[in-house]
């Protein structure tokens, strides 16, 4: 168990705590003793086991481990999807865990971001519409304004300027994930969840999104928490959690790098019998 | 092949909401049309039997004309005609009863039907039942016998003595019997009191006969006979089958309405079983392409979609048929009578529930046909493409509709009641083919319409409302039929309203048209004017000029007829004249030898301007008329419009009086002097009615028939409404992943909870708006086609227009309530994870 522990704060109680700019200092997600059981007939399922971790903000951390160790689950708890059986999860000093259902769905709205493998846009809306869409739920004018300048800024930075008008059927899968990557980031949220948003891409439009990801962090110190079966994938973050039967089994540390050279980590993954 | 059966009923119960609301569907169509072949029947049983009350055991039965009614000659020849085995006559006039303990101005009681008859004779034919007392023997001159309404009424019993007004002294007579039931005086209130013939002649120092029933082997060859004897007075000859048809021709308006709703009630129940099947072949394409690549045959997928057909086909339409007998019920205690005939029970029959059954099982098969075969043709690649070629999809819906258009229009033919005309027919096709037509346009139209419709919403809910309008418009095929039946349903109302308005607005206009006066005071027994001075005289009276109506036999034919002053009609512009110069017919008909004619009765019987044509006066000689002007309207008659003679003619036509009086009054009469007015008219036993009573009754007769027809026509929105669930359900089944990112994006339950309720807001103001304009169209050519005014035809019935769109848009609301509910529940984590 080498997950950080955070146990600084005593009362947890839900205050939001501004976040400083740009400065990546003390952790902006807490998960305390995490655990989620789901009910199979008679039994019950531990998804998790009480998993405690901590992100600092601008950290690009990377969850690994085998089909069905509890990624997903965890990925979904922290980004307040759904709620754990006990523990607490922490954004930004606010206990999200308990959140109505209202107020979690402003908190994503507004504070984090999420891509999926796949399915992640509306089919309707051209690209910059799909980016836009968190703006356009909360009725705001995406049209004009700085609202308008992020959004042509985040398709700039996944590369997709001149394809603002085109439809999700007349992109490519990478073309894609990387609208939903540029829709993750436009609110400019305290935190990008992905879940194996390269899953289903091949090698090279792989590497586009991770390259995409790896940018917002390191140019605009996105915190980047991201789900994935494929080391070279994991091998671009500072840190990967090694997840296995609802636990934490290992840490290990990469650091900021820029060649994302997976050989480390395959090595101390071996090691970990993975 | 049993293995996929049983899949299919598998099928049917994973998706319980979908199956029971199509089964509604089927249910309701089905009972609409069932609850219509029950009342026609009913109207039928209650015409057969009252024409066999009113004709008993006679073959053939010879009515006066004339006021002056049959002589005993005639009589003596109808009884001498070979062939006639038995003769049968009666006196009728209608009285007041024990009027002398009403004071002047008390409103007069009901009237009476007096019915002289000759006891031997009438019990040959007819079977006067009795629930107490003795029948009439020939020795008992002052004995009579009442009916079951009029003992009730008056609370008379075996051995009162009732007091009879009379032309002279009040007769006393005693009654000795009280029949069963009413007798054949069913109509007009239904009192009667029945003396011997002799007894009533004398009362009122008449000696005609009403009418003569005969009893023979060979009615053809006494019909025969009698046309060459029987010259000398004007009369009408008609068998059982003549009054049965004249009866039904007044219920046939009613029941091809009735039958024309519950075949669109059961076509938008079509739209709903179709939808619903395709859906259901839609999402199982994975499934079903599976099954191919098992190597299942075309035939077992078509077949698969067939058994749950057939299976909702079944259970829909039995459940239809007992549903629509309790609507039977239910219509028969709410419209009471229709035309000339009181409406009984509903008569449910074995064939009448075989045929509704086998019409809802065929179009619900019909229906099902398209989405079979196009389970069929899925191929086991198809399995892995996510959805269906839209333009080939909707090509064959179109091709789909059309053919069940077809089929129900001739389930319609065979089940079209007996008394209706062509002109029926004709109308009923018309209607179904403007539907069509609209439900054919819809998808061309929808994307236009629905940001229309969408405006109202997106002030309020822009984001929600582009979402709803894109998930409308993503399966235009499917959104079309949906907005297709609900335009239907609603363009009935629309049109109902619309026809209602045209009747409500044709009756007073109508009545204010022709009566030239403000106030009419009616006898129940002709009266000259110089009977009247009483009333000349009161202050405040302009003028009253009489009315008396009448039937007339023009060129052989029975036709009503009114007598009238011209002059008094003259001053106040009253009666549009089509043809013919005003002035000059009026005063042509007060000089006699003319007549002034109603477009419906000229263009009908070949009546053009200035032919003459011959009518048989009372004293057999003949009268000639000349057609002097061709009105809009004139005055209804009991059997259809009447043509104006003036009074000179009327008396050569033997009419004695009037029957009715129109008063105007100068303009400073007061209230005191109209009061004066009612109470010394009833005080000569004239029942004073105000123009408005009169149209007020008309009206309150055409509001029970057109709420019937509302209800029903809204039975076929619900069945719309239902569809609406049902596509709103697999909008939301189909978006779940949509949804999903959507919520993760931050959107909160209650805005997807608003999109769909929105999606459902813009189907039904898109169904109201069509349906609208669909609606004023059919209602336009209903009404044209029943001989109305084009002026008339086009005014907006703006009450049914409001009802649709509000019922419409409400409606689709409420429909939605389900499955919003199922969007706002859609869980993130289970709907990003979906396969
Ligand atoms: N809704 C659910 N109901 C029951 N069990 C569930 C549910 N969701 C997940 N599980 C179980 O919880 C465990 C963890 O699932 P999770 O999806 O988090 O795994 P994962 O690590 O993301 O796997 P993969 O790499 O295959 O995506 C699995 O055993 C799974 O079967
Ligand atoms: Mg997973």
């Amino acid at each position: 168990m080498t997950a950080q522990l955070d146990t600084s704060r005593a009362d947890g109680a839900p205050q939001i705590v501004p976040r400083p700019a740009a400065v990546a200092t003390g952790p902006i997600l807490e998960g305390r003793t995490l655990t989620k059981s789901y009910p199979l007939g008679e039994t019950t399922v531990d998804a998790l086991r009480g998993v405690s971790l901590s992100v600092a903000a601008g950290e690009f951390v990377a969850l690994m481990g085998p089909s069905g160790s509890g990624k997903s689950t965890l990925l979904q708890l922290l980004g307040g999807l759904d709620q754990p059986t006990s523990g607490e999860v922490i954004l930004e000093g606010e206990v999200i865990s308990q959140l109505s259902d209202d107020r979690a769905t402003r908190l994503r709205r507004d504070r984090t971001g999420f891509v999926f493998q796949s399915f992640n846009l509306i089919p309707l809306l051209d690209v910059s519409e799909n980016v836009a869409l968190p703006f356009t739920i909360a009725g705001q004018d995406t049209s004009r304004g700085e609202i308008a300048e992020r959004i042509r800024d985040v398709i700039e930075l996944v590369d997709l300027t001149g394809k603002e008008h085109h439809k999700p059927d007349q992109l490519s899968a990478g073309e894609q994930q990387r609208v939903a990557v540029a829709r993750a980031l436009v609110t400019r949220p305290a935190l990008l969840f992905a879940d194996e948003p390269t899953g289903n891409l091949d090698y090279t439009t792989g590497t586009e999104i991770l390259d995409a990801l790896w940018r917002s962090c390191e140019e605009r110190h996105q915190t980047i928490v991201l789900v994935t079966h494929d080391s070279k994938a994991a091998a671009y973050a500072d840190r990967v959690l090694v997840v296995r039967d609802g636990t934490i089994l290992d840490t290990i540390e990469l650091g900021r790098r820029r060649d994302h050279d997976a050989a480390t980590l395959i090595g101390r993954l071996a090691q970990l019998g993975l | 092949m049993g293995g996929l059966n049983a899949l299919a009923w598998r099928g049917l119960r994973a998706r319980p909401m979908r199956t029971g609301l199509t089964v509604a569907g089927v249910t309701l169509g089905v009972a609409v049309l069932f609850a219509g072949l029950a009342t026609n029947a009913g109207i039928e049983t209650a015409v057969d039997s009252a024409v066999a009350t009113m004709v008993g055991r006679a073959e053939l039965r010879v009515a006066a004309f004339g006021e002056d009614g049959l002589s005993q000659d005639t009589l003596a020849t109808i009884a001498g005609t070979p062939g006639v085995a038995v003769v049968a006559p009666a006196f009728e006039r209608r009285t007041y009863l024990g009027a002398e303990a009403f004071g002047p101005g008390d409103p007069l009681p009901p009237p009476v039907t007096i019915a002289g008859i000759d006891p031997a004779a009438e019990a040959t034919l007819h079977d006067l039942t009795l629930r107490a007392g003795a029948a009439l023997s020939g020795d008992g001159p002052n004995d009579a016998l009442v009916n079951a309404t009029l003992a009730r009424e008056d609370a008379l019993a075996v051995g009162d003595i009732i007091d009879l007004e009379t032309i002279d002294a009040p007769v006393h007579l005693r009654i000795v019997g009280i029949l069963a039931g009413d007798g054949p005086w069913a109509g007009g209130g239904g009192r009667a009191l029945v003396v011997p013939l002799e007894t009533a002649q004398a009362a009122f120092a008449a000696d005609g006969l009403t009418r003569v029933d005969i009893g023979t082997a060979s009615p053809a060859a006494v019909t025969d006979a009698l046309e060459s004897t029987l010259l000398d007075e004007p009369y009408v000859l008609s068998s059982p089958q003549d009054i049965g048809a004249s009866m039904r021709a007044s219920t046939g308006d009613f029941a091809s309405t009735t039958a024309l709703i519950g075949a669109i009630a059961l076509f938008a129940g079509a739209f709903l079983i179709f939808n619903t099947l395709s859906m259901t072949v839609v999402e199982r394409v994975r499934e079903l392409g599976l099954l191919r690549a098992a190597g299942a045959s075309r035939g077992q997928l078509t077949s698969y979609i067939l058994v749950q057909a057939t299976a909702i086909g079944i259970v829909g339409s039995l459940l239809g048929v007992v549903l629509g007998a309790a609507l039977a019920a239910g219509i028969a205690a709410w419209v009471r009578t229709v035309g000339a005939v009181a409406l009984g029970a509903p008569v449910v029959t074995v064939n009448d529930a075989l045929a509704a059954l086998a019409i809802g099982i065929v179009v619900t098969l019909a229906a099902a046909i398209e989405p079979a075969r196009r389970a069929g043709r899925i191929s086991p690649v198809e399995a892995l493409k996510a959805r269906l070629d839209l333009p080939t999809a909707r090509r064959a819906r179109l091709r789909w509709l059309i053919a069940v258009f077809a089929l129900v229009g001739v389930a319609g033919m065979l089940i079209l009641p007996r008394g209706a005309d062509e002109t029926a027919v004709v109308r009923a096709f018309l209607v179904y083919a403007v539907l069509l037509v609209a439900a054919l346009v819809v998808p061309f139209i929808l994307p236009a319409t629905a940001r229309i419709a969408g405006l109202p919403f997106s002030l309020l809910v822009r984001f929600e409302e582009r979402l709803a309008r894109a998930s409308l418009l993503r399966d235009r095929s499917r959104a079309a039929l949906t907005v297709g039946a609900l335009t239907i349903g609603l363009a009935m109302i629309v049109a109902l309203g619309g026809v209602g308005q045209h009747a409500r607005n044709a009756a007073s206009a109508w009545i204010a048209d022709v009566v030239p006066g403000e106030l009419v005071l009616t006898s129940i027994f002709p009266r000259g004017l110089d009977e009247l001075e009483d009333v000349l005289v009161t202050p405040g009276v302009a003028s009253v000029s009489p009315i008396g109506s009448f039937a007339l036999a023009i060129d052989g034919v029975r036709t009503d007829a009114v007598a009238m002053v011209g002059g008094d009609i003259r001053n106040d512009g009253r009666l549009r004249f089509v043809l013919g110069g005003r002035e000059l017919a009026l005063a042509a008909i007060d000089a006699g030898g003319a007549m002034i004619v109603p477009s419906g009765v000229a263009a009908r019987d070949g009546l053009e301007l200035g032919k003459t044509v011959e009518a048989t006066a009372a004293d057999g000689s003949v009268l000639k008329l000349r057609v002097a002007g061709i009105t809009e309207r004139t005055l209804p008659g009991p059997a259809g419009e009447a043509v104006i003679v003036g009074w000179s003619d009327a008396e050569k036509l033997g009419v004695a009086g009037a029957d009715a009086f129109a008063v105007r009054f100068v303009p400073s009469a007061t209230a005191a002097d109209r009061a004066e007015l009612a109470s010394v008219a009833r005080s000569v036993a004239l029942e004073p009615t105000a123009l408005g009573r009169i149209e007020g009754a008309i009206g309150q007769a055409l509001d029970r028939v057109f709420g019937l027809f509302d209800v029903l026509a809204l039975v076929a929105v619900v069945v719309a409404a239902l569809g609406i669930v049902n596509t709103l359900t697999m909008n939301v089944f189909e978006r779940v992943r949509e949804i999903g990112v959507l919520r993760a994006a931050g959107m909160t339950r209650r805005q997807v909870w608003r999109s769909v309720v929105v999606e459902a807001g813009i189907t039904g103001l898109v169904g109201a708006i069509c349906g609208v304009v669909a609606g004023l169209a059919v209602g336009a050519l209903m009404v044209v086609l029943a001989g109305g005014r084009l002026e008339i035809a086009t005014a907006v019935p703006w009450p049914a227009v409001v009802a649709a769109l509000v019922l419409g848009v409400v409606l689709a609301m409420l429909a939605a309530a389900y499955p919003a509910r199922l969007a706002s529940g859609v869980s993130i984590v289970r709907a990003v994870g979906y396969e």
